[in-house]
């Protein structure tokens, strides 16, 4: 399997001064294409912090970050890290983050707009994504009228525009109940052994637990465990 | 709107639902921007029409070059010429022709009493220099009477006049209406009263050899400054303009002299002003409202250009309806105003002007939430 994205010896640090906080410390990381990597770890240690430094929104303050073998450059600026978010990593949010004024496929279409993608190929390509992902007859829908684990399928499907090779997901299931947050876990798994996707899922959520490839714990910002259960399967 | 929504770029579909989806406060903005274009227009457009009236009768003629009494500010206040000076001018290499034109300030009596301060001209009937225009009613031809005078439509009851072949007094002297011109109004509230050149030195109480203005045209091929100056060195005491020049030293005086020049043009920046803050406001609430949607686009990957070009193109919508809008309105006072002494004038000029103007106002009121979605953190989405 590709390793797409390496940490070495990363640690981020928020303030400065006396009240200086490090988040993370010393985290050494591989993260593999087609397989899907749980983190876990209590709150307040670091999880979400890991998850934006893997995903180009947060620059770590030591250590280094590489992207398919690429390093990042420690100086890199807020138009070159979003190019890079664009070019190869998927968003899933805690709160969907769905644009309220927008139907489902036009809320994907967004995303393939930012990427480029020619406009006459925008509303096919949307609706092919949301078909995907069991939505085919909610595309004409505003997010208002969508239930909770349908808006999170819809962000997945947004997040899944222009086919990035990453896949950063925040507690997607949080707000979701029993069966919808099972179903929306088990889509983010088939994406990774279906689709070659690298999914990377922060929750603390033991629905999801089933699904991982991997989990990672994280414990006052230092990753304490790294393991393959044996339950999973491919 | 899903069919057209296929086709808009995910900018403009933005930049409308957001706008769309606030509508108390898009109309606001819309308001906004019309009143702006409605103020601006019509101070522009009387400062425009005050300048054309304040030149127009220079700009009626077809002379290359005005001579003037020296120190003369203006085409309505004039001194004596003394006709010496026509013979002169002629003398002049590259003249052609030099025509007199009287212009003096009078007292009309109206008929049924009462007096009105009025502006005699007197024109050269032959070849119609300083002619009225626009002639509506009666016949310039018949100005050859001794006391025939032309007057506009616009200040007849003014004048007391209402059908040709009245009789009034201008200095004491008959005088009797031929015709009625439309549409030329004056800057100094003393209404043109035309006719001809000697009858104009008559009610004036000018002698025979005096007139005040000479208005020359030059042969086809003559160096007009050339020209000037040589009529400039061979007159001496009396001033030498290119007609352009005269009619524009004529808009200074009057709109600089009076003030009115910088009233309209004040009111007109005070438009702008109240454009720019209440489309910088109401956009700017729409901005803050929005602003997690724009931290999940940069999160997303969007550039800062995406994000600016949402909030510029709801400027631009407001823009181009706004503008609609206050044109509308502008063309509304401008009907209203047609039949009154006061004309708003807006020629394809002054509407691309309006335009930028507006424009460059609601690029400059989106600016504040430009500067604000500039400093978003897409961390904030994971709040
Ligand atoms: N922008 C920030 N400025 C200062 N401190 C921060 C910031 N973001 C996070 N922290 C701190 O860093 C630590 C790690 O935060 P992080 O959000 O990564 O934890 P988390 O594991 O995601 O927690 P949770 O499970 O509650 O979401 C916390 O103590 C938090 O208070
Ligand atoms: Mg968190």
């Amino acid at each position: 399997m590709n390793r797409v994205l390496t940490l070495a010896d990363v640690g981020v640090t928020y303030g400065r001064g006396a009240t200086a906080f490090a988040a993370l410390q010393g985290i050494n990381l591989d993260i593999a294409s087609g397989e899907m990597t749980l983190l876990l770890g209590p709150s307040g240690s670091g999880k979400t912090s890991l998850l934006q430094v893997m995903g180009c929104l947060l620059r770590a303050s030591c250590g280094s970050v590489q992207l398919f073998g690429q390093a990042l450059a420690r100086d890199v600026g807020a138009e070159a890290m979003a190019a890079l978010r664009l070019a190869h990593i998927g968003f899933v949010f805690q709160h969907y983050n769905l644009f309220p004024t927008l139907k489902a496929w036009e809320n994907v279409a967004v995303a393939l707009d930012i990427k480029q993608v020619p406009r006459a190929q925008q509303r096919e390509q949307a609706l092919a994504l949301l078909a995907r992902l069991g939505l085919a007859d909610r595309a004409g829908h505003y997010p208002s009228e969508l239930s909770g684990g349908q808006k999170q399928r819809v962000a997945i499907a947004r997040a899944l525009a222009g086919a990035p090779r990453i896949l950063l997901a925040d507690e997607p299931t949080a707000a979701l109940d029993g069966k919808t947050g099972q179903g929306v876990a088990a889509a983010l798994h088939e994406l990774a052994h279906r689709e070659g996707v690298a999914v990377v899922v922060v929750s603390h959520d033991p629905r999801v637990e089933p699904f991982g490839d991997r989990v990672l714990h994280l414990e006052d910002g230092r990753l304490v465990d790294d393991s393959r259960p044996s339950r999973s399967s491919a | 709107m899903t069919e057209a929504a296929e086709r808009v770029s995910g900018t403009s579909l933005l930049a409308w639902r957001n706008l769309s989806h606030d509508r108390a406060r898009f109309v606001v903005t819309l308001v906004g921007v019309l009143f702006a274009v409605l103020l601006m227009g019509v101070e522009l457009g009387l400062l425009l029409g005050f300048a054309r009236t304040t030149s127009g009768l220079v700009d009626h003629t077809t002379a290359d070059l005005w001579i003037t009494p020296a120190g003369t500010t203006n085409v309505d206040i004039a001194g004596r010429l003394d006709e010496r000076r026509r013979f002169e001018a002629m003398s002049v290499p590259g003249v052609a022709q030099v025509d007199r034109l009287m212009m003096q300030f009078a007292f009309w009596r109206k008929p049924d009493g009462g007096t009105e301060s009025v502006s005699m001209v007197g024109f050269n009937l032959a070849n119609g220099q300083g002619a009225p225009w626009n002639l509506v009613k009666g016949s310039i031809a018949d100005l050859q009477q001794d006391d025939a005078v032309i007057i506009d439509t616009l200040y007849a009851r003014k004048l007391g006049v209402t059908a040709l072949g009245q009789t009034v007094e201008i200095n004491n002297r008959r005088a009797r209406v031929v015709g009625f011109t439309q549409g030329i109004r004056t800057f100094t509230q003393s209404p043109y009263v035309f006719t001809i050149h000697r009858n104009a030195q008559n009610f004036t109480f000018f002698r025979p050899d005096e007139t005040t203005y000479l208005l020359v045209k030059l042969r086809p091929g003559a160096d007009v400054e050339a020209t000037r100056l040589a009529l400039q060195a061979r007159l001496g005491r009396v001033d030498v303009w290119r007609a352009a020049d005269f009619a524009a030293q004529a808009q200074r005086y009057w709109l600089v002299t009076t003030g009115a020049g910088s009233a309209l043009l004040l009111a007109a920046l005070l438009g702008l002003v109240v454009g720019i803050v209440i489309v910088g406001q109401t956009l700017y609430a729409t901005t803050v409202d929005r602003l997690p949607e724009y931290a999940t686009l940069r999160a997303m990957g969007a550039p800062n250009r995406y994000l600016y070009a949402v909030i510029l193109k709801q400027a631009a919508i407001s823009a181009v309806f706004g503008f609609a809008g206050g044109m509308l309105m502008v063309w509304l006072v401008m009907l209203a105003s047609a039949g009154s002494t006061v004309a708003v004038a807006m020629p394809p000029g002054l509407i691309g002007v309006l335009a930028l103007l507006t424009a460059g106002m609601c690029a400059l009121g989106a600016l504040v939430s430009i500067r604000r979605v500039m400093r978003i953190d897409p961390t904030s989405v994971f709040q």
